[in-house]
């Protein structure tokens, strides 16, 4: 335990200094991509991905293998982390400058960090609406990272949250998908009756019930005040409407959801358990749909089922909005061979590896035109990608969007909430002094 | 030519030193550099995106002590050290009595050897098997207390603030109690065969025996095992992160992992450097003060 603290502590001392050196090239200005740049196919380009996961790992295994058989003269080095780990290592890359060449960013306030560090190339001459690139994407997605009126992501696919569902649990007790909250808790209420879990739920890293916040803060609280609030220079989160969601999410919690044990469970146990039919329901990431139905689990593809999280019948906020966003990949300033790591993402976004992606085992909507084939992926990918088209906003999650102090209160405070030691007044105070003092 | 008298002396004196600059730049360099440098890390406001830094003087010193999180680390550094104490010195020392006491050798070897075990696995494995232990729904602690008809005392023993840390002490105390012990076999194994049968000449139980034989004579491993164990509570960091990585809400935070989450999570480095600093003073000050103390008394057969 001693050494590794000692790393830690090191490493923030190391970073710390190289960060005043800046020794790898990386020079506090703009970089923007030239689209008529001849591509060096010789060199190496280092890619940071965020599908560590064992069952996602083989997709860029496998597009790295294809693109160095194409040109011999370059290799592929891949970093895979997973969801978890993803932030801290990208992290700890930009503090010691050896950030790769390509590497994942969520939207929101996550990828501005990149941008307004000079730490992503500017790709609008290569990805806007109007180049080769940019047209074989879905527009939305690329928006997603617009940042001063500039492009700066390569969108490789869509991700929202919705509420999976056992179709079976569902019509053995004779209830009908929910169409507003109180419909939903009266369901749990039903199913707690024949002695099933209703919802299962795993706290233990914090961010799962920052989702269902994220939703029903959507449902409460006006567009143009979250976004407002999500800069701490204009936040003021003084909307009632937060206070409202959180209550929601604590009598949802009441009605649906084992409260106590939520904090002392995995994400991963409690999807689990979603899986393997011992729970009725499970709040999850399109991405995930393919893999609660995994071959030997007890959920039968055929049997499972989504619903966006409904919203109260009194929402003053946009009922028509669904929590998620595009997730992709940025550029290095600092790399070495910016047209061969282009290169590299126009590979991997083809249309051809996007049908790869969308369909099982991975079954991650490609954010490529085309590379959502219908004919290949599950039926429910499908119709969550016609549910998210048809979202009048797409809620960013809390966690990326707001900056890394207030995010961090979010995950506190939210985790008090769904253990029953902060009240949701209390949770809002927390986010708002995190907010004030990350203004300051 | 050799220099000759004072001069000479004092030249020779000099030269000598070479044979250490190696070691001196060495530990300069890598150890006595990032102290210095943490310390002057922790008077900035550094952006690691930007790579702007702003000079804060002891601001960040100041906004420690108003830290509510950092007093509740500071608690639970401290509870994890009593514990530890308690567990894998005076605990450790006990069983390693008890093992040393057995006549047949193959029993004390077998026994060091099933303590030893828990040493041997790595701090990851530990982590999952512990959370399978404590989990709330299909963990073997629950299930053992509600077998037990100890209903009331079922909880989600890493989901709940008051018992979080706890539970990863615990899983610290079983992981880190073979180890000591198996240092404490082998000071115990020093002690002459003659202060025993001494001691049996005038009588002495193995209780009187075990105070007034083997724990003075065993001092300056207790001692050296509470410096370890003390500043090895207060620079826990894995065990924290592989169970709840501080939380539920913040309540079984460390300092180790306060100041990773505000150094690689908050973006504030500076911050994160002064908790370094007060782990650095808090361990510092401990070995000291133990090292003190050892040195006053020590064994010599």
């Amino acid at each position: 335990m001693k050494h590794a603290l000692k790393t830690a502590t090191l490493a923030v001392t190391a970073a710390s200094a190289l960060t005043l050196s800046a020794g790898s090239g990386w020079s506090a200005s703009d970089v923007t991509a030239d689209p008529n740049a001849k591509v060096d196919y010789n060199g190496t380009v280092t890619v940071l991905t965020k599908f560590g996961l064992q069952v996602l790992q083989p997709f860029f295994v496998n597009i790295a293998q294809e693109y160095e058989k194409l040109h011999p003269g370059v290799k592929v080095e891949l970093t895979q982390e997973s969801d978890d780990s993803v932030k801290d290592k990208t992290k700890a890359l930009v503090a010691s400058n050896t950030l790769t060449d390509v590497y994942f960013s969520w939207t929101g306030s996550w990828g501005y960090n990149f941008v307004r560090g000079h730490r992503a190339v500017d790709l609008t001459p290569v990805i806007g609406p109007d180049t080769d690139w940019g047209k074989t994407l879905v527009p939305a997605a690329v928006e997603a990272f617009k940042y001063n009126g500039k492009d700066y992501g390569i969108p490789l696919y869509l991700d929202a949250k919705f509420m999976g569902y056992n179709k079976a649990i569902f019509q053995k007790l004779g209830i009908a998908v929910p169409q507003t909250l109180e419909d939903l808790e009266a369901a749990c209420d039903t199913i707690k009756k024949a002695g099933i879990t209703p919802i299962s739920l795993g706290n233990k890293e914090a961010w799962p019930v920052v989702h269902y916040a994220g939703q029903l803060l959507a449902y409460n609280v006006p567009r143009a005040t979250l976004e407002q609030d999500f800069d701490p220079k204009t936040a003021k989160f003084d909307d009632p409407g937060y206070v409202a969601a959180l209550q929601q999410y604590k009598d949802l919690s009441d009605h649906c959801i084992d409260g106590a044990s939520v904090n002392g469970t995995s994400y991963a146990s409690a999807f689990q358990q979603f899986g393997n039919g011992k729970s009725a329901m499970y709040y999850q990431e399109i991405i995930e749909f393919d893999q609660s139905t995994a071959a030997d689990g007890g959920l039968k593809q055929s049997d499972f089922g989504f619903f966006v999280l409904p919203a109260p019948k009194d929402a003053k906020g946009d009922t028509k909005a669904v929590e998620g966003a595009p997730e992709g990949y940025m550029i290095n300033t600092a790399s070495k061979n910016i047209p061969l790591a282009i290169d590299f993402m126009k590979f991997v976004t083809s249309k051809e590896h996007g049908q790869v992606l969308s369909a099982p085992p991975y079954g991650q909507p490609s954010a490529t035109v085309g590379g959502a084939s219908e004919d290949k992926m599950s039926p429910a990918v499908v119709q969550g990608l016609v549910v998210l088209k048809g979202a009048s906003y797409l809620m960013p999650w809390l966690d990326t969007a707001n900056s890394a102090r207030t995010a961090n209160a979010w995950l506190s405070s939210l985790q008090a909430l769904a253990g029953g030691t902060m009240t949701p007044a209390e949770v809002m105070d927390k986010v708002k002094e995190a907010s004030k003092a990350e203004a300051k | 030519m050799q220099a000759g008298g004072a001069d000479g002396f004092r030249l020779r004196h000099l030269l000598s030193f070479r044979w250490v600059a190696v070691a001196v730049i060495v530990l300069g360099w890598f150890v006595y550099y990032p102290i210095v440098d943490n310390f002057i890390v922790s008077t900035t406001n550094e952006d690691i995106f930007t790579g702007e830094v702003t000079n804060i003087g002891l601001a960040n010193y100041q906004r420690l002590l108003g830290d509510p999180v950092v007093w509740t680390a500071l608690w639970n550094n401290f509870a994890y050290a009593v514990i530890s104490i308690v567990f894998q010195v005076f605990g450790a020392f006990l069983l390693a009595a008890i093992i040393e006491g057995l006549y047949s050798e193959r029993a004390k070897r077998f026994w060091r050897a099933v303590y030893f075990v828990p040493s041997a696995i790595s701090i990851t494995v530990t982590g999952l098997l512990f959370y399978f232990i404590y989990q709330p729904e299909i963990g073997l602690l629950d299930a053992l207390l509600r077998g037990l008809g100890l209903d009331s005392w079922v909880r989600p023993w890493l989901g709940d603030e008051k018992t979080a840390i706890y539970a990863i002490i615990a899983m610290s105390q079983w992981q880190g109690f073979g180890y000591s012990t198996l240092l404490f076999a082998i000071a115990i194994q020093k002690i002459p065969r003659e202060y025993y049968d001494a001691a049996v000449v005038d009588g002495a139980g193995p209780l009187i025996r075990l105070w007034n034989v083997t724990f003075p004579l065993t001092r300056e491993m207790t001692g050296l095992m509470i410096i370890v164990t003390v500043t090895g509570a207060f620079q826990v960091f894995n065990e924290v992160m592989v169970m709840t990585a501080g939380g539920p809400n913040n309540s079984s935070q460390v300092l180790g992992t306060w100041l990773y989450q505000q150094g690689f999570m908050e973006n504030d480095f500076g911050y994160g450097a002064a908790i370094a600093a007060v782990i650095f003073v808090v361990t510092m000050l401990t070995g000291t003060a133990q090292l003190i103390y050892t040195r006053r008394r020590r064994v010599q057969f």
